[in-house]
């Protein structure tokens, strides 16, 4: 580490520090549920197990063994401490095996997510029925989060404890096996699996497992077969047991099958046979036969796509020249599951769309695409930076990010005029006017994305950075020309391209080279012919128009104007030259001169050839990739609430309304005429000091800080946690919580809150509360917290915490101008040199962001001002402290630090606040987001105060259900190790060009493997001092905010209105089939939930009105057997039919296939049929339409 | 002699626009030159007719004949329709019940059956004329061909009478139907007495109820807790498993109406179960029969449109409906999925040879013409046509009834009863029976036998009683899906397999399908029967299938 590096963590953990302090001096009052902060600092991954599991000794262990051996091997290692005592505290066999098990998973999922504490419920030791005994792990449904390596290793370190503490070996009862094949099967059909086992597999599976895999029910389908098992608590589908069965082992048996082999104790040759995959083949019965034809069918499904694509390369790079140019071949699939409202941009590999550039941008890489903001506004805005796009190559989705520094796109306006657009402002100005989106300009994609997918690189647009690389191989001194400010490479002038192409051997600058490609030979005569026949007035060519010249231009991308019998064009010269038409518009070749390849070539639909032969220079392709996308999920920056909105964690019951309000619930009179008295389920917590019971943390006599009381329901017996914060009755033998019915005075606890921070009912609207709580002990939160929030507009989560959810987006590096801060701030958070390291003093030089800090998105700003408004409140008004924050501004915030935080995940990284965004995104250092566990494609997650978290962060609050632990922060990194974060991140390419190598490959479909040692990615500086700089760029953006700052369709009204708009800029755009997506629009939206209504209709439940109880079926009674009260359906013709006038209409419209239109109408008429009384029909209905 | 089928004869009448008699038809296929026949039979037929009867054939023949002045051609015809006729009773009553007669050999008998014609014509010229009138005389007499003795009749049918408007109380008064009219058949059996009047009797006393099944769960002991519901309220009733009675809750379906006798627990409020009833039917129920020999032939999912329906199959059935061994099938009863249809299921469109619904239905009714045209047609829809698929189903609209108003079909809703001779038949297409056969242990219903899934409706007297599962219901103001009456032959088809047997003297008849195995069915391992025509005795109620693929 550098030290610079070193003074940065350091800057951070000092404020760290300073809050740390603050905190525990707040907490040490003993006012809240645990007299200590609960968000233990962990420096490292080691640390994050040992707190996320929160077994001592852990850590120490890990540190131990990581420089030795993988975590894989380290996992297995600590074993063997488990078992022999070494580490964690544990008497029983199982506990040892349960710490074992859980260490493992913790420490292959780098002690981030929330798996091994809430995917690893349990672990017993159960009778064989020869009566020995065998293991018996319980797995949840979180254990997902976990993936298959370590859920299948999860198995193998139960069973190496299981072989070392002398456990027998599970021996299933026939019908067991049976069981988890039914079992597997169903959940596979209900939820879905990544990877289906057949049958014969999970038999298989299940047969030879040495440790039984249990756990809790996830769904409510039930197995038909083989229930009621005296072993199998449930008959519904276990889902963490399908999942560790089906993905864990039967998917990553090949790496199980590595650490066996290490080890003596244990053994599976029986993995073998999974590996080999001959399991459910040889000996199967039909029904596996069949499985299997499904199976293969569907191979050939998508095989059939590949050799229709390889085919077509096959034959290009064959002896027979004229095939046709390597492309890559479309895909459909990123058009499934089209939505109503999220337009498509581009139809697989479609002329007039989306052409793909390569080149990483400062705020671009990790899942993202860069689309230029003017493209944005051209699509009725309906992208943003964070809207989410499903792509067609290299992954599935990206995150849109606004690049500047690319090509805009290419209209043509209602008066016929052509052009292209790289100013956002102009998008602006002439989007009412224009007729058709005849390009959308470049997508920006880094290389680093083809080597995170593996997908074959796609050829390369012909670009500036391409080109100069060219012109220096072809001599020409380049150093030179960038010095002159006479000459500018991106954009040279016309005679400069021209007499470049000539006097050097080099391809046509790419400022000059029109997309040829798309023009069929016989376009490209005709046009030649037609320029050779125009005039030059004035420096303009004017050419007839005509349709076949006007379309060729408007294919070409060349700019022009029309009149009623004119296309004026004019730049034409470097067009003419290619054309073969010299300056004296004299065409230079005819027909006889174009060789038959370069007629034939690509069927005559490419005339790139026929270019190549005419002209005076070589003319290269000019976007050979079109990416085909469409909106997915749009941006998001809000804050987090539950619905409805809490400001305290205090229950009322129902005497708060539907609104909540404490207020109301302490006004509420009883019989007795006591105000505000409610029998609510709260905590029994009791004083050490003078032994008085409350439900509150702090003793109302003494102030003396409570414990929780645990006393056994029903023998009395008051018990006392265990090591695992389990509480146990001795005698009844089940769990006991503190939780109790107790009256508690609402109004008294209201009030004296309202007196302890001094203020008063109307510093706030309504404080609301919550109906009861979730928690296991069901501790509230003093309402003085509540108080605060309300007052300060800010809600809280069901931890405690205020939070702000913002979508990622990666940025690595950033101007002080840009987000609204100055390059003072940045000096004073120790960033001292720009990119090129030069001393930064302007607020518009380029810095480079370091790993830990973030931009917030305004709204965020906005919430954190609100949120350390309340904390400085609380400090002062409830804890007595002095405020900590003191903000006026937000430029205040700038250097605070926050917590980030992913769901699914149990820890929290700090962050520190740089700037603001205008975007609705959270911009970070992609390393930042990856220590979390996210990436750039869509994803969100959320931001908190640090001192928010650290004061009203309370396990006690956290839900007493499965996943209650998920999403809460367990324990805080506070630096980032790049090594121990996820490791997609490590393929984010940090050079400043890329090598004239990679797009050549490009045009071979070459693996991205082959240019790698030629671009420096992460991965390749981790471990070294430079692992936390020099992250460096190939493209520019003006301003990371750039483009509309919400996407249409957040800012559009109803469905309706999105969906006319989604068709509308359908029709636009030349490269989207707009009939394709009212189709699609139809297929996948409309007729769907036509039909789902229509089913779920025709099969409903029913429920009371009065007292929500629920009927399968309409009761005899016709009322509700429970209260008498009124009983109607769940769903009703209204939702059945609502969107079957519209899909009716948009299929006319749009010109849909007979077969959907047909669809409709029978779908129509059932519906009539079901809801209109035959016998008395409205007369003429037809007449209506 | 051209081997000239009859099906082609009356495809050709059918392609100038002409229905056909049987006779007709007969006739035509004997002449010299069939072609010419057709079109002299066309030319001669006067310009408002719609139908070619014998007596434009014979009258066009004998035109062309005098022309033509061959003198031995005559009486042709007749003698060989008489021949025919003879010979197709004889194959009828030496044909065993039940029994599958091979593709082989039903070409065989059509080609001994040309012979046999031709030995006829050669040796019978002489009779010609007097022939003639006898034969027309035998024909209405013993072939029964004659449409007065036809007696047919439609009840339940609900087309056109869907009253529901999808309200709550249209699904209350439904099931409240359903209820009033199973609980009838259940009431002299047992002691009935109201949930409401059980939960206040004492512990310890006899009860029984009658209700729809709420509920049927298994408890932690093995027990099964089976909660009835009728107008006043649910009461549960618990069957031990030491009693003997789980084969019968193993049959137990929800929404279905049963009785139970038992003994009220000590605290009464639980029923202990002795016995189980369902509505059932009776052992004596004592099937009708026509009083003539008369036959019919139930079919169903001909799913026309598919890329997978058997058209060879199809006209090797309709030409043998031509021969004279089929001339007692008189009545064909189709119980639905008439067309594959549209958006059944996702991508449909991949697997259609037809994408267009109202060509699938043209093209079926092309098919349909190929039926003799004097045969009496009784359709009801099915999952894959153009209706609702919530049951009851109500025949097509006037729009798709146009297209297939050949032969005047009668269309009418699924289910339906027909009243044919004598002979109640139930025609149900039979969705629910995939929910009978997924719900129920393997040896009482599957595809393999689906004519024992059959019997659990006859058994529960409902043909889809499970409500929120597989099976959409429509309310409306009656449950048309109750058996109220018991039928002689219960008719389903759907699940494309062949089955068929007797439960109390109803037989029970699932009929195979048109359709060759669909990519689908290969991934779920069904393989179906298609291609088989059952054929049954309207008089005897036997049934012999024959297949024709």
């Amino acid at each position: 580490m550098r030290p610079d590096d070193e003074r940065y963590f350091a800057q951070i953990e000092e404020r760290l520090d300073e809050a740390w302090d603050v905190a525990e001096a707040a907490k040490e009052q003993g006012r809240d549920p645990e007299p200590e902060i609960e968000i233990p600092v962990a420096r490292d991954m080691a640390d994050r197990v040992e707190n996320i599991l929160g077994i001592d000794g852990v850590a120490e262990r890990v540190r131990d063994l990581e420089g030795e051996m993988s975590r894989e091997e380290a996992a297995l290692e600590l074993v063997t401490d488990f078992v022999d005592g070494n580490v964690g505290d544990y008497d029983s066999r199982e506990g040892k095996i349960e710490g074992a098990v859980r260490t493992a998973v913790a420490l292959l999922t780098e002690g981030v997510v929330a798996a091994p504490i809430e995917g690893i419920d349990r672990v017993e030791l159960l009778e064989n029925d020869d009566g020995t005994e065998f293991v018996n792990v319980y797995y949840a449904g979180p254990i997902r989060s976990a993936g298959g390596t370590a859920q299948a290793l999860s198995v193998l370190v139960a069973d190496y404890a299981r072989a070392l503490l002398g456990v027998d070996e599970y021996k299933p009862r026939d019908i067991e096996v049976e069981r988890y094949a039914e079992e597997i099967a169903l959940y596979d059909k209900d939820t879905g699996l990544q990877y289906t086992p057949k049958d014969k597999e999970s038999k298989f599976i299940a047969k030879h497992i040495p440790v039984m895999l249990d756990g809790e029910a996830t769904s409510d389908e039930e197995v038909s077969g083989f229930r009621d098992l005296e072993r199998v608590d449930t008959n519904s589908a276990r889902g963490g047991m399908c999942l560790v069965a089906a993905e864990g082992i039967a998917l990553k048996a090949p790496k199980i099958q590595r650490y066996t082999r290490n080890l003596d104790e244990v053994d599976w040759p029986w993995l073998q046979d999974l590996i080999d995959g001959t399991i459910g083949k040889d000996g199967a019965g039909d029904g596996d036969g069949a499985a299997d034809d499904d199976a293969d069918e569907g191979g050939e499904g998508e095989g059939d796509a590949d050799d229709a694509g390889s085919d077509g390369e096959g034959d290009s790079s064959s002896a027979d020249e004229p095939a046709g140019s390597v492309r890559a071949d479309p895909s459909q699939k990123f058009l499934r599951d089209l939505i109503a409202g999220r337009p498509v941009f581009t139809h697989p590999s479609e002329a007039g769309g989306f052409r793909l550039r390569y080149g990483r941008a400062r705020n671009h890489g990790f899942a993202t695409g860069g689309v230029h903001p003017a493209t944005m506004h051209i699509v009725d805005d309906f992208l943003a930076a964070g809207t989410q796009i499903k792509t067609e190559r290299p992954g599935k989705a990206h995150g849109v990010v606004p690049v500047d520094s690319i090509e805009g796109p290419t209209v043509r306006l209602a008066n016929g005029e052509v052009r292209r657009i790289d100013d956002p402002e102009e998008a602006k100005e002439i989007r009412n006017g224009i007729e058709k989106v005849l390009d959308l300009g470049e997508y920006l994609v880094n290389y680093g994305e083809f080597i995170e997918n593996n997908h074959p690189l796609a050829p390369a647009s012909y670009a500036p950075e391409w080109w100069v690389q060219e012109f220096e191989a072809a001599g020409a001194d380049v150093a030179a020309l960038r010095d002159d400010p006479h000459v500018d490479l991106e954009h040279p002038g016309v005679d400069e391209a021209l007499s470049w192409a000539r006097e050097h051997d080099c391809p046509l600058h790419p400022e000059y080279t029109y997309l040829w490609h798309d023009v069929s030979v016989d376009a490209f005569e005709a046009l030649a012919d037609a320029v050779a026949a125009g005039d030059v007035v004035e420096g303009v060519l004017a050419v007839e128009r005509t349709d076949p010249v006007q379309d060729a231009l408007e294919s070409l991308l060349v700019e022009h104007a029309a009149t009623p019998d004119a296309l004026r064009i004019p730049t034409w010269r470097p067009l003419a030259r290619s054309l073969g038409v010299d300056d004296g518009l004299r065409k230079e070749w005819d027909e006889a001169d174009l060789s038959d390849a370069a007629r034939e070539y690509a069927d005559g639909e490419n005339a790139i050839r026929a270019v190549n032969e005419v002209a005076p220079f070589e003319v290269r392709e000019r976007a050979p990739t079109r990416i085909g996308n469409r909106m997915g999920r749009p941006e998001k920056s809000e804050s987090r609430d539950l619905s409805p909105a809490v400001h305290t964690l205090f229950p009322i019951n129902e005497a708060g309304g539907p609104q909540r309000d404490v207020a109301e619930a302490a006004n509420v009179m009883d019989d007795t005429g006591h105000r505000g008295r409610h029998d609510l389920e709260v905590s029994d917590r009791v004083c050490p000091n003078c032994g008085e019971h409350t439900y509150a943390a702090l003793c109302p006599d003494c102030e003396t800080h409570t414990e929780p009381h645990y006393e056994c329901n029903d023998c009395g017996t008051v018990c006392e946690p265990d090591e695992a914060g389990r509480v146990e009755c001795p005698n009844c033998e089940w769990e006991v919580t503190a939780a109790t019915y107790q009256e508690v005075d609402v109004n008294d606890a209201y009030r004296s809150a309202l007196e302890t921070v001094g203020e008063r009912e109307s510093a706030f609207e309504i404080l609301k509360g919550v109906q009861g709580l979730t928690s296991r002990n069901k501790t509230p939160e003093p309402i003085e917290k509540g108080v605060l929030r309300a007052k300060n507009g800010v809600t809280s989560f069901k931890d405690g915490t205020v939070r702000y959810d913002m979508t990622d987006l990666p940025v690595t590096a950033v101007k002080p101008e840009e987000l609204d801060v100055t390059a003072d701030h940045f000096r004073e958070l120790g960033y001292e040199t720009d990119v090129d390291g030069e001393p930064l003093r302007h607020d518009d030089q380029v810095v480079e962001l370091r790993v830990q800090d973030i931009v917030l998105s305004d709204g965020a700003a906005e919430h954190m001002l609100k949120t350390a408004d309340f904390v400085d409140d609380l400090l002062e008004q409830f804890y007595g402290l002095d405020r900590f924050y003191e903000v006026n501004e937000r430029d205040d915030l700038v250097g605070e630090l926050v917590f980030g935080m992913a769901p699914h995940t149990s820890a929290a990284t700090v962050g520190r606040v740089v700037g603001f965004t205008s975007a609705a995104v959270g911009y970070a250092h992609p390393y930042f987001h990856a220590a979390k566990r996210r990436n750039c494609d869509g994803d969100e997650d959320c931001v908190m105060l640090l001192m928010d978290g650290l004061l009203n962060f309370s396990k006690e609050f956290l839900p007493d259900q499965r996943g209650g632990r998920m999403d809460a922060p367990l324990v805080m990194s506070s630096r980032i190790d790049p090594s121990e974060i996820d490791d997609e991140a490590h393929n984010v390419d940090i050079v400043r060009e890329y090598p004239v190598e990679l797009y050549e490959a490009s045009r071979e479909l070459a693996d991205p493997e082959e240019v790698e040692d030629l671009i420096q990615i992460g991965e390749d500086t981790l471990g070294t001092d430079d692992e936390y700089h020099g992250f460096d760029h190939t493209h520019d953006t003006t301003d990371i905010a750039m483009g509309p700052d919400l996407s249409a369709y957040k800012t559009l009204g109803d469905m309706m209105e999105k969906m006319d708009a989604q068709l509308e800029l359908a029709r636009k755009l030349r490269a989207v089939d707009e009939t394709d997506v009212a189709e699609r629009v139809i297929e996948y939206h409309f007729l769907p939930d036509i039909i789902g209504n229509l089913r779920a209709f025709s099969r409903q439940e029913t429920r009371c009105l009065d007292c929500g109880e629920k009927y399968r079926r309409m009761p005899l009674t016709g009322e509700c057997r429970e209260c008498g009260g009124r009983v109607n359906l769940t769903v009703h013709e209204g939702s059945v039919s609502k969107y079957v006038d519209t899909a009716i209409e948009v299929a006319e419209r749009f010109g849909c296939r007979p077969y959907t239109k047909q669809r409709l109408k029978v779908l129509d008429q059932s519906l009539e049929s079901i809801f209109e009384d035959d016998t008395n029909k409205q007369s003429g209905i037809a007449d209506f339409m | 002699m051209p081997l000239e089928s009859n099906a082609r004869i009356a495809k050709a009448l059918a392609e100038r626009g002409y229905n056909a008699e049987r006779e007709a038809i007969t006739l035509l296929a004997g002449a010299a030159d069939p072609a010419a026949a057709v079109a002299a039979a066309v030319d001669h037929a006067p310009d408002e007719a719609l139908r070619i009867t014998a007596d434009h054939v014979r009258e066009a023949t004998a035109e062309t004949e005098r022309s033509a002045a061959s003198p031995d051609a005559n009486g042709q015809s007749p003698v060989e329709t008489e021949g025919s006729a003879a010979r197709g009773a004889g194959e009828t009553d030496a044909g065993s019940a039940a029994a599958t007669t091979d593709g082989t050999a039903v070409a065989d008998d059509r080609s001994d059956a040309s012979t046999t014609e031709t030995t006829t014509t050669e040796t019978s010229t002489t009779e010609t004329t007097t022939a003639e009138t006898t034969t027309a005389e035998a024909s209405s007499a013993d072939r029964s061909r004659d449409p007065d003795l036809r007696e047919l009749e439609v009840g339940n049918d609900m087309t056109g009478r869907s009253t529901g408007t999808g309200e709550y109380g249209d699904f209350v008064t439904t099931f409240r139907d359903r209820y009033e009219r199973l609980s009838k058949i259940l009431r002299g059996r047992v002691n009935h007495r109201p949930a409401e009047a059980i939960a206040d009797m004492p512990g310890g006393s006899d009860a029984a109820m009658i209700g729809l099944v709420n509920d049927v769960r298994s408890t932690k002991s093995g027990h099964w807790l089976v909660e009835l519901e009728d107008t006043t309220g649910t009461f549960p009733a618990l069957v031990m498993k030491d009693k003997g009675l789980a084969d019968v809750v193993d049959e137990i379906l929800m929404d279905e109406c049963i009785a139970v006798e038992g003994t009220l627990a000590d605290d009464a409020g639980i029923l202990f179960a002795d016995s189980l009833h369902f509505p059932d039917v009776p052992r004596t129920h004592n099937p009708g029969g026509a009083d003539r020999h008369v036959q019919a032939a139930l079919i169903s999912d001909v799913h026309v449109g598919s890329d997978e329906f058997m058209a060879d199959a199809w006209h090797a059935f309709t030409d043998w409906l031509h021969t004279p061994e089929a001339d007692p099938v008189e009545y064909l009863l189709l119980a639905g999925d008439m067309v594959e249809g549209v958006g059944v299921y996702p991508d449909q469109d991949e697997e259609l040879e037809i994408v267009d619904i109202y060509e699938q239905y043209e093209v079926f009714a092309e098919h349909l013409k190929e039926v003799p045209a004097d045969t009496e047609i009784v359709m009801i829809p099915g999952n894959h046509d153009a209706v609702r698929l919530a049951e009851p189903q109500p025949g097509f609209n006037d729009e798709i009834r146009s297209i297939m108003d050949v032969h005047d079909a009668r269309i009418v809703s699924n289910p339906a009863t027909v009243s044919v001779e004598g002979v109640e038949v139930l025609m149900y297409h039979g969705v629910s029976l995939d929910e009978v056969i997924a719900e129920l242990p393997e040896e009482k219903a599957s595809y393999d036998e689906p004519h024992k899934a059959m019997y659990q409706l006859l058994k529960k007297r409902h043909v889809a009683p499970q409500f929120g599962g597989h099976t959409r219901v429509a309310p409306e103001e009656r449950d048309y899906l109750v058996m109220e009456d018991v039928p002689d032959v219960f008719h389903t088809g759907h699940v494309h397999k062949l089955g068929w047997g007797k439960y109390h003297n109803v037989l029970a008849v699932n009929s195979g399908c048109w359709q060759a195995q669909t990519d689908f069915q290969k991934s779920v391992n069904i393989d179906p029967d298609a291609g088989y025509a059952p054929i049954l005795d309207l008089d005897t109620l036997d049934m012999t299938v024959r297949k024709f693929s």
